[in-house]
């Protein structure tokens, strides 16, 4: 008897996952209420550089032939009695579940986030609001553009600061650099919050005048006033305003309740992904609660170890990282590290700016086969890994 | 009123920190409030004691345990 597997979403650590399964062994189906799997990094190019390239493809194309896409939103998950409940009426029983339902952006917590976002955009929401962010950064001809960091956790680490230095990248190409200040604003001590890699990125901010406002909690912002005032009663004072919005966990309803976090997140084991007091089901990526960054990668690795682990091995997760980081100007960097290593303090190059472009162009490719990648991210992770790395870069 | 005590188990967390995780309860609370957040990151100590300076914020107290930081904070600042 082949056992089922319900993978709930399909983003990358979904997809990935599905893909990994052989399927003379399971049942797999993939459930998800969109039929796009989007390429979210890219929103960041869409934001600052116009790109009109897709970024998004029908799930259902993404997967082997044999694996089963229902597409539909799961209203709840019974993990006790191992049903999930969809939109469409329909009950799945599984022999195993995965979560990957990721997180999604919040704009009830900040005061005027709603307004802001209708009138500046965002980038770590929708194309949409992506593509208001490069209408706002093109109509600004002089003032202040700031972005803050309106709350954690959110998608992908680095990204609020590359959005800071691709938007200051623009301004001075297109001669506005003496007119438009740009001023990045974080609740952390630190512009990036792990300070080998701040150590990296705060002097570039220096090097290329981007003012930074460290421990600002936003609290609210007054439009009419154009101004964001943090909990302390501290403003900034734009004329253009993108705020990074705070992420919350799954929207599903999930019995028992006390595998959530206050946030929605989901709590479970680091090392193997099992859901908490769960050992048939399993939550990777962006919607679980382990202490890791809400990135691609890390969804792909722990999808990894949960195909291993479905199919007897005793896998586990060591915790790495590797967010690539855009710097502007055609430089980069990666945010490596894993739970037994801090964050390698890795210098801006070429070849990381190169390798992150790289693999946008590969990403869906990785997708659809990753029995080809593997091996090669298995070599990559290896030759990279952050005790190593560290003892070149000090 | 009850002082309302908000817990927040940072341990095992390093990057993007455990202050991160306090901004987190920080947003949540309100002046009177209590929050304890426990760490094990050492860089902790430091960030909380420039938070506090910076916000305005009590720090009550904090003491070390078995390589877990506790740090007790007043909520006293927020407009
Ligand atoms: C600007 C930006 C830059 C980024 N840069 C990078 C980068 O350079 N490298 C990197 O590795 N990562 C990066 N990321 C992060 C990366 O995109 C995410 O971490 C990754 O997509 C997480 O994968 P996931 O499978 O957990 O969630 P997702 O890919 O978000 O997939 C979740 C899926 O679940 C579905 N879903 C949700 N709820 C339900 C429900 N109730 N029922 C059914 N379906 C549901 C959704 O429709 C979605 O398809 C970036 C993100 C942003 C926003």
């Amino acid at each position: 008897m082949k056992r089922r597997v319900v993978i709930i979403g399909g983003g990358s650590g979904g997809a990935i996952l599905a893909n990994n399964l052989p399927l003379e062994d399971f049942e797999v189906t993939v459930v998800d209420r969109s039929p796009y799997h989007y390429y979210w990094p890219w929103l960041l190019y869409v934001a600052f550089r116009g790109s009109r390239r897709p970024m998004k493809r029908e799930i259902r194309s993404l997967l082997k032939p044999g694996v089963n896409f229902i597409q539909s939103g799961a209203q709840s998950v019974d993990l006790n009695n191992r049903k999930v409940v969809l939109e469409n009426g329909k009950t799945l029983d599984y022999d195993y579940l995965v979560v990957a339902t990721g997180s999604r952006p919040t704009y009830g917590l900040i005061g005027g986030h709603e307004k802001a976002v209708e009138k500046y955009g965002d980038y770590h929401s929708t194309i949409e609001n992506a593509e208001r962010v490069w209408k706002t950064v093109n109509s600004l001809k002089q003032g202040t553009f700031a972005i803050v960091v309106g709350g954690d956790p959110y998608r992908c680490p680095p990204s609020p600061l590359e959005g800071v230095f691709l938007a200051e990248e623009f301004f001075r190409s297109r001669g506005l650099r003496d007119r438009v200040k740009v001023v990045f604003a974080v609740p952390y001590p630190r512009p990036y919050p792990a300070e080998p890699m701040n150590e990296v990125v705060e002097p570039l901010l220096k090097e290329r005048g981007v003012e930074y406002i460290t421990f600002f909690t936003l609290d609210r912002i007054e439009e009419d006033r154009k101004v964001a005032v943090s909990m302390e009663g501290e403003e900034l004072k734009y004329d253009a305003l993108v705020v990074v919005p705070p992420h919350v966990g799954t929207d599903m309803k999930i019995s028992p309740e006390d595998v959530l976090t206050t946030d929605r997140f989901i709590q479970a084991d680091k090392f193997t992904n099992n859901i908490k007091g769960f050992d048939d089901a399993f939550v990777i990526g962006d919607a679980s609660a382990v202490p890791v960054a809400k990135t691609g990668v890390t969804a792909h690795l722990q999808a990894g170890v949960v195909a291993r682990r479905l199919q007897g091995e005793d896998a586990r997760n060591n915790g790495r990282t590797n967010c690539p980081f855009d710097l502007g100007y055609g430089l980069g960097t990666f945010v490596i590290s894993d739970y037994n290593n801090p964050v390698v303090k890795l210098p801006p190059s070429r070849f990381s700016h190169l390798a992150k472009i790289a693999f946008a162009a590969a990403y869906w490719d990785m997708v659809r086969y990753p029995e080809l990648w593997n091996p090669i991210f298995e070599a990559y992770f290896e030759a990279t890994e952050p005790a190593k790395l560290s003892k070149i870069y000090v | 009123m009850a002082e309302n005590r908000i817990r927040v188990d940072a341990r095992g967390i390093a990057c993007p920190g455990p202050i991160t995780e306090l901004v987190k309860a920080y947003r949540n609370a309100k002046n009177g409030d209590i929050i304890e957040v426990m760490a094990t990151d050492p860089g902790f100590k430091p960030d909380v004691e420039a938070w506090i300076k910076r916000t305005g914020n009590q720090l009550l107290e904090f003491r070390e345990e078995g390589g877990t930081y506790v740090a007790v904070i007043k909520v006293t600042a927020k407009k």
